[in-house]
């Protein structure tokens, strides 16, 4: 799995690319943890071309959440792929969550 | 023999690089086994959560173990079986988290067996002759 960060305005726009599955969750995990210690206030997860996750990914956007949460934050999450749609449906993530069905949108909403 | 009838069977070890290798052959299978894009994902999914299990707490000793993995298609089902000589565990006996909870209360883990029952149609456990059996069927619609 590939991580970009970008800046556009105040949100910092994480770009997450491949399969987030056991093999790469730590690696992902400690990227995401370092993103998270820089204390920025509006963050986007683009999953536009994260075509597969397991628990041990979803388990990394429940810490996000929880820290964004303690510190005042704000999470979105935007583009999700159908199949990855239906495992945060089937988690409850979809409730946990703001998701947006594009950037754009998660940019503006 | 149906139309669908299909098998495949992988023996691996009881190692986390063998991920890689599962999605591989779910994948160069998928149409012999019917199975579709969509339903690709959550299969996959399926079957690294319960390997992934295995390995991760099935062994006490540091010892290279076999675990296979049998994927059986016919007319109206898909059974996916996996085989392990490890500690007796029967998944089926764990708690489902509960999903209706808010982020801070939300435990972090735990979705691993609550998936596997949410996609498959049936989760079963069989211990006998020292191994133990998951059988995983899910029902699949002509």
């Amino acid at each position: 799995m590939n991580v970009t960060v970008i800046t556009k305005d105040e949100h910092t726009v994480v770009a997450l690319r491949g399969r987030l599955d056991t093999t790469q969750a730590d690696a992902v995990e400690k990227e995401v943890v370092e993103i998270l210690d820089q204390k920025h206030s509006h963050i986007i997860f683009d999953c536009k071309e994260m075509d597969y996750i397991s628990s041990s990914g979803l388990r990394i956007f429940l810490i996000a959440q929880k820290r964004m949460m303690a510190t005042g934050g704000q999470l979105k999450l935007c583009s999700l792929q159908a199949g990855i749609q239906e495992i945060f449906d089937m988690s409850g993530f979809s409730m946990i969550f703001s998701i947006f069905p594009d950037l754009e949108s998660a940019l503006n909403g | 023999m149906g139309k669908h009838d299909h098998i495949i069977c992988l023996e691996l070890s009881n190692r986390l690089s063998e991920l890689a290798n599962i999605q591989e052959a779910l994948e160069a299978n998928a149409e012999r086994l019917g199975v579709s894009t969509a339903m690709l994902m959550s299969l996959n999914l399926v079957v690294e959560e319960a390997f992934t299990n295995i390995v991760n707490y099935a062994y006490a000793d540091q010892e290279q173990h076999t675990i296979a993995i049998c994927i059986n298609r016919n007319d109206q089902q898909l059974v996916i079986t996996l085989t392990d000589d490890g500690q007796p565990y029967d998944p089926t006996q764990n708690a489902d988290p509960d999903i209706e909870l808010p982020a801070e209360k939300r435990q972090v883990g735990g979705l691993g067996i609550f998936l596997i029952r949410k996609i498959m149609d049936k989760v079963e456990y069989e211990r006998k002759d020292n191994k133990n059996y998951l059988i995983l069927t899910k029902n699949m619609t002509q």
